[in-house]
């Protein structure tokens, strides 16, 4: 599948029982309670505002979040006051109520909670903390997903996708990575998450897992087969390889001084066209290109080193017009014969 | 480009089996094939993982996405497969 043709998936909504059952350390003050509420938005309200009466511009979609500051305010006012106060949040559609800090809500509050269908959950995270942590938690539900036909390898740290025609090859270079060390991420039907705009995450299905089809074997499972150090859940996407099959009328890059990044899903990555032919050897060369991307990333760029020697060389041989310049890395070979 | 929607008639769904079946058909084909299933996913056709990964069951409506130089005859063929019910129970 051509890197343009992703088909991208976005949530529209989550119910609050998916919300509860996030990793958060929630408990639910009023059972199952509004658990079929949707959370459309990905951002989260502190309505002190509202609770205070002021409700227009009052962004009731969102959760809501409770804190020191509305929990403090409400305990404050008398009896009635409180009620009305509540009711001011309570009665506008609210998918449901985040409590942090463990606050509990008054019996009266909880019943008008109940009467309007709206969740109450409760952290022990502070207020800041929780907001942090449920931001990124809707903010990767609501994220971007895209679905591609590939190959995705961690090799030596570096997240590769492989892509290509059916047929390719592309398992068997996961397959023949995988022997050598490096860890599968997914197989086939990869998964890409878009994060913050600039970083892809990919992971597999859950139903494929490490799941891998070799053809004219067939379905291997390559956690069983190789143990846990051979695979990983999720990696970012650094570099996608773009296998083909070699056509000698095409022009491949020479000096790798162009680095042509690709856009995948809105966000670049870095990308190689590999041309494929008999007797050679992709493994070692996705060896390389990772290897290749770290030192990029560490700040050594092969081709632009080598064009600086070039240059300096040259520079040095228009100033210097003596005629006997040495070629050899070593000058003279005094009586080492080894 | 064809789309065409095509339903699983077939008692046990797209299992092991029906799914090789329309791996292989589809491979016969120069054109790009994908299936779309209810969960969203859509996958190469081409590709047993991915046909799996849809876990079509009986009743379940595919979308099928046919573009290439031989589009029309695979999206005859791959119907004609679905409607047989892969020779299994209906």
């Amino acid at each position: 599948m051509s890197i343009e043709k992703i088909q991208i998936i976005t949530k529209e909504n989550i119910s609050v029982q998916q919300l509860f059952e996030a990793p958060l350390k929630f408990t639910s003050m009023n059972g199952e309670t509004g658990w079929n509420n949707l959370i459309v938005d990905g951002n989260i309200h502190r309505p002190q505002l509202a609770l205070a009466g002021f409700t227009e511009l009052f962004t009731s979609q969102r959760v809501q979040m409770l804190g020191n500051t509305e929990m403090y305010y409400l305990k404050s006012l008398d009896l009635e006051a409180r009620m009305t106060a509540f009711i001011n949040i309570a009665d506008r559609n609210v998918p449901c109520l985040i409590l942090t800090n463990n606050h509990e809500l008054q019996p009266e509050l909880l019943n008008i909670a109940n009467e309007h269908n709206i969740s109450v959950l409760q952290t022990p995270f502070e207020t800041t903390k929780a907001i942090h942590m449920v931001s990124e938690y809707l903010d990767d539900q609501f994220a971007q997903q895209g679905v591609i036909h590939g190959s995705f390898v961690d090799v030596y740290g570096v997240g590769v996708l492989f892509v290509g025609r059916s047929g390719i090859g592309k398992s068997e270079i996961a397959l023949d990575l995988v022997e050598r060390g490096h860890r599968l991420v997914a197989d086939d039907v990869v998964m890409l998450t878009k994060k913050r705009d600039t970083v892809l995450m990919g992971t597999g299905t859950s139903l494929v897992k490490h799941f891998m089809e070799i053809r004219g074997l067939g379905i291997i499972d390559v956690r069983q087969m190789f143990g846990i150090r051979a695979i990983r859940f999720q990696k970012r996407l650094e570099i996608l390889v773009e296998l083909e099959d070699w056509d000698p009328t095409k022009e491949y890059d020479r000096t790798g001084l162009d680095e042509s990044p690709r856009s995948v899903m809105g966000v670049e990555v870095s990308a190689v066209k590999l041309p494929i032919f008999p007797g050679k050897n992709i493994t070692v060369i996705s060896e390389v290109i990772a290897l290749n991307y770290l030192l990029r990333t560490y700040g050594y760029n092969a081709p632009k080193e080598f064009a600086n020697k070039l240059r300096e060389e040259i520079e040095r041989r228009a100033k210097n017009t003596s005629s006997a310049v040495d070629q050899r890395i070593v000058s003279y070979f005094q009586s080492d014969q080894e | 480009m064809i789309e065409t929607d095509i339903t699983v008639v077939n008692r046990a769904g797209v299992h092991t089996r029906p799914a090789a079946m329309i791996v292989k058909l589809a491979a016969q084909f120069k054109s790009d094939i994908y299936l779309t299933g209810d969960n969203q996913l859509r996958i190469n056709a081409k590709s047993i993982i991915g046909v799996m990964t849809l876990a079509a069951a009986q009743g379940t409506i595919l979308h099928l996405t046919v573009s290439g130089e031989d589009e029309t005859a695979a999206v005859d063929k791959l119907s004609e497969l679905f409607a047989s019910g892969f020779g299994e129970h209906l």
